[in-house]
């Protein structure tokens, strides 16, 4: 009995101890979860998720605030992909928070800019370039069309202009090709 | 020389023309039940492929079309005995087509060979009737269990020798009046090498199953002659050349690297033998190609060959 | 005959044959359509307005950076529009292009200068800059920027001149060569001049046995050999003519450049020749018009931006419903229409008659495809990927080493497309590395401006405490101040009130 027992002991013991030594070796350093999701995040920065920013959706995620289907730029397939993320069912896309919309740049109207310098302040990643009472432009490969710019300017020269492909960028339609 | 065109409907095609040869054999010896057979398999299969694709809410006639139904139904009907009741050879196709090629998404898709599948699975179900050969030539009525089926049936001479040597003789005694299995085998090697140019099947896998078969038998051969068949006994017996240019070179469920394909053919000769010799079962082509199929992933993984310029 | 060889790769004939291969020069067109845009690359940028009159030979759009090439007006006339026009490319989408109408007299503009006929005297440089400033593009089909590729392969041993024509059924080069093969040889020896290579070989597919036998006659030039090459195709593949020729494999996503050797299209040197001797830029160019609804193919020389139209014109087509095809049968793309018009790499135009196309059924990977698979890549595993935008996956299996030869969809005994999968993933992974640097780069900006934010924010707390604490001690001093002065007053009035009560006493 005392055998039995103390045999055990010495067992758990050393295993214990092997296991132990063996989670320091050979720690793995994850990517942490909240970096994982903000991956997947489109990166638009547009706030209709209802968090100001990706990254602060991608905490709220992890932390279990907020739903996965809450980001239109991201489409179904960005909840879908964090749905295996986080090995979770994945969910319709939430159509209260917008629909996808195509990829869009804001074109300032430069006839009607009157320099307020409003969108600067509104814009997520500084995509703006300009100053007091000059008139404003938009870097066009910073823009991240997410619409933000639109409701502070107050004379309304912002417009989204959908993103056209060129003969550089065109993508095939795969679907064309499969008869099968 | 040009290179030419060949759709894959007429792969198809060539290949069951290949087989003519083996099945005139066949049916020399066991009779014309042989192609009561493979016409129960074709129309069997035809209706299942049909059946399927409809539910599947897919063009029915393109795939029916495509020869790979009736090759499957064909292969399966000349590997069971041509003695078997008509259901096995149903059951053993609608298995074959149902579960071995439309459930993993048809043709292309099928990570098994499915008259291999079918083929198993009859002879896990139903090791009676699947190996009951005919002795001599027969009719048409045992399909149909209209005659008894007992008086008439023998062993293949793989079963023979198993049975024999189990019950202590030793090959050099036994002698073998059976030589059915020789023409067949003879049938099929032709219809093979009529593949073979064509440029129908690669080389590769008939020459490395026939090479790692002989290997291993003649290996076990040279260690005890007496207890062991010897190499050439193994090639003109059983599926042998069947399964070299007709089941193992289904290019669905083959590896397709050409060094793949090498292992790949070597490896079913050699657990061909190893499952004859050592195994509970007489003849082992089904478990060797369906065992390698899992494999060829991993092996098509492993022997990606060498890219221009890298 | 090369010692050399490549895996892969088909013996094809050509489909439609001609008895003759000759060179017809057309009238000129009433009006051109010049697109802005070079198959890869940026768009050159007009600088001519409408209505303006321009010379042939004069320079309707420049450069600003050397990813493309100068435009040149093709014929005289009046430049009518501006506009975006449907380009001869799958996706059927417009581009910039230059509009101009002809005012018939074909009046060219003096573009002379120093060096023609004795241009061994000139410096290198001076004949780069002048094949820079003439428009020349690779004429084999990429249209890649020929003084971009040459500035590249500075320092090359070798000049590798491409004449195979590879591609079944074309044969403007043939006829290039066939009609102009001094124009060749003195274009090899401006580009040996100037890419500073020993030695340069011109390579022949050994069925265009009157070409080579006329390019041999007039050779008296002992750097450049003329090779022969069995006839398989790709053999026109540059990486694959290097290694057939040399014997050298370009690693894998590396260029000729890279093992020191310049690979230029034969139609290209003669467009070197004319720029550089003649003084005439790149506005014209031999287009093959062939196919089954064409009773004999021809060869024709053409003025840059003449209409689909008006070449096929020229040539004896059966009426009714036909398909169009630009460049080869193995190569090319299929094209909705006539509307397009002839533009620097339009090497062949196909007018065949309507067939059926069968339609593709499932791959059975049957290895067909890896054996003539010049590139030596699995290509039933890239279509696997492909079809499923596996691009990762895709691009571990080397779908970049892919040249989109065609050789695996033709063989395919499914009829599948697999090269047009081929292009729709790395369309698709082109687009994927684009997003990833974009989104990277909205995720920085984004947390560098709440970073900014931040700390605004406590350098504006900073500010306010400092003040505040400058504001205190401010006080403290004025206090301090006060209560000095306030005591010098009480002094002040303490001396004065005794000295008044001293007065009054």
């Amino acid at each position: 009995m005392i055998d039995a027992v103390s045999i055990l002991s010495i067992l758990a013991l050393v295993l214990g101890l092997v296991l132990g030594y063996a989670a320091i070796r050979y720690r793995v350093e994850g990517n942490p979860l909240v970096d994982q999701i903000d991956a997947i995040l489109p990166q638009t920065q547009c706030g209709q998720c209802d968090f100001p920013g990706c990254r602060p959706y991608a905490e709220a995620i992890a932390s279990g605030e907020a739903e996965i289907n809450q980001c239109p730029p991201g489409g179904q397939d960005g909840v879908d992909a964090l749905a295996e993320l986080l090995d979770v069912e994945t969910l319709l896309l939430n159509a209260e928070h917008g629909e996808t919309k195509p990829k869009r740049i804001a074109v300032v109207d430069e006839q009607v800019c009157i320099g307020c310098t409003l969108c600067i302040q509104a814009c997520p990643v500084d995509a703006f370039v300009g100053s007091s009472k000059v008139m404003t432009q938009v870097i066009a490969a910073e823009c991240t069309g997410c619409d933000l710019c639109l409701p502070v300017c107050p004379v309304d020269c912002i417009d989204m202009v959908e993103v056209k492909p060129t003969l550089n960028t065109f993508v095939p339609n795969v679907g064309e090709l499969a008869s099968v | 020389m040009r290179d030419k065109v060949m759709g894959t409907n007429q792969v198809m095609r060539q290949v069951i023309y290949a087989l003519v040869l083996g099945v005139a054999a066949q049916v020399v010896f066991f009779g014309f039940s042989v192609l009561v057979q493979i016409a129960l398999a074709i129309v069997t299969a035809l209706s299942a492929e049909a059946l399927v694709l409809r539910m599947r809410g897919i063009q029915i006639t393109p795939s029916l079309c495509d020869g790979s139904a009736v090759l499957t139904a064909v292969l399966l009907a000349i590997a069971i005995p041509s003695i078997a009741p008509w259901w096995i050879i149903v059951l053993g196709v609608l298995f074959a087509i149902v579960f071995g090629k439309q459930l993993f998404g048809g043709l292309g898709n099928n990570p098994f060979n499915p008259a291999m599948l079918g083929y198993a699975f009859l002879l896990v179900s139903y090791p009676l009737q699947m190996t009951q050969w005919p002795s001599e030539f027969q009719g048409v009525l045992s399909i149909f269990e209209l005659s008894a089926v007992d008086a008439l049936t023998g062993a293949t001479n793989l079963d023979y020798t198993k049975t024999q040597l189990m019950l202590g003789e030793s090959i050099g005694a036994l002698t073998f009046e059976n030589i059915s299995q020789m023409w067949i085998n003879l049938g099929f090697l032709v219809g093979g090498i009529y593949l073979l140019l064509r440029r129908i099947v690669f080389w590769h896998i008939p020459l490395s199953l026939v090479l790692g078969l002989v290997l291993m038998s003649g290996v076990l051969y040279l260690i005890d002659p007496s207890s062991y068949s010897s190499p050439a006994f193994h090639l003109i017996n059983g599926a042998t050349m069947l399964a070299a240019f007709f089941i193992a070179t289904d290019p669905v469920s083959a590896s397709t690297t050409p060094l793949g394909r090498l292992i790949y053919g070597f490896s079913i000769g050699v657990i061909i033998i190893v499952i004859r010799v050592f195994g509970g079962y007489p003849d082992a082509v089904a478990f060797a190609v369906l065992l390698m199929n899992i494999t060829v992933p991993l092996i098509d993984y492993y022997t990606q060959p060498k890219v221009f310029g890298k | 005959m090369s010692k050399f060889t490549f895996k892969g790769g088909l013996v094809l004939e050509n489909p439609f044959p001609a008895k003759e291969i000759d060179l017809i020069r057309i009238p000129l067109p009433d009006k051109v359509v010049l697109p802005m845009q070079q198959r890869i690359g940026e768009q050159a940028k007009p600088c001519v307005s409408v209505g303006e009159h321009v010379l042939t030979g004069q320079v309707i759009a420049t450069i600003d950076d050397d990813r493309c090439a100068p435009v040149h007006a093709s014929i005289s006339g009046t430049v009518v529009a501006i506009d975006n026009q449907v380009m001869a490319h799958q996706s059927g989408l417009k581009a910039l292009c230059v509009t101009i109408e002809s005012d018939g007299e074909d009046e060219w503009i003096d573009n002379s200068v120093a060096c023609t006929e004795n241009y061994d005297f000139c410096t290198p440089d001076t004949i780069y800059n002048k094949i820079r400033l003439s428009g020349i593009v690779g004429m084999g089909g990429a249209g890649f920027p020929t003084h971009t590729k040459v500035q590249f392969a500075e320092g090359c041993h070798t000049l590798i001149v491409n004449a195979t024509e590879c591609e079944p059924g074309i044969m403007c080069d043939d006829a290039l060569m066939q009609a102009y093969p001094t124009k060749v040889i003195r274009g090899v020896e401006v580009l040996l001049h100037i890419c500073g290579a020993e030695k340069a070989i011109i390579a022949i597919e050994d069925d265009k046995k009157e070409s080579i036998k006329l390019l041999k006659k007039f050779c008296k030039n002992e750097r450049i050999t003329i090779e022969a090459i069995p006839t398989k195709y790709t053999s026109g593949a540059e990486k694959i003519l290097v290694k057939s020729l040399l014997g050298i494999e370009i690693p894998s996503g590396g260029y000729a450049s890279d093992v020191g050797v310049l690979c230029q299209n034969v139609g290209t040197l003669v467009a070197i020749f004319d720029a550089v001797v003649e003084n005439r830029p790149l506005i014209s160019r031999v287009v093959t018009v062939t196919g089954s609804a064409i009773k004999e193919p021809k060869n024709l020389q053409v003025r840059l931006g003449a209409s689909y139209d008006y070449v096929l014109g020229f040539a004896d087509i059966d009426p009714g419903e036909n398909d169009i095809r630009m460049a080869g049968m193995m190569m090319g793309v299929d094209l909705k229409g006539t509307d397009y018009s002839i533009s620097k790499n339009t090497n062949c135009i196909f007018v065949n008659k309507p067939i059926e196309k069968a339609a593709a059924q499932e791959c059975i990977r049957c290895g067909m495809c890896n054996t003539v698979c010049p590139m030596e890549l699995l290509p039933q595993q890239l279509y696997w990927y492909s079809k499923s935008s596996n691009i990762e996956k895709a691009l571990d299996y080397n779908l970049l080493d892919c040249i989109e030869c065609g050789c695996c969809s033709h063989v395919c005994p499914s009829n599948i497309p697999l090269v047009d999968y081929y292009q729709f993933a790395k369309a698709l992974n082109r687009q994927q590395t684009k997003e990833k640097v974009q989104t990277d780069n909205a995720r920085e900006r984004f947390e560098f401006r709440e970073f900014r934010l931040e700390r605004n924010k406590q350098e504006r707390a900073e500010m306010m405490e400092a003040k505040k604490k400058a504001l205190k001690e401010k006080m403290a001093k004025d206090k301090v101040q006060k209560e000095a002065i306030a005591a010098a007053q009480e002094r002040v009035n303490a001396a004065k009130t005794a000295k008044e009560l001293e007065d009054a006493r």
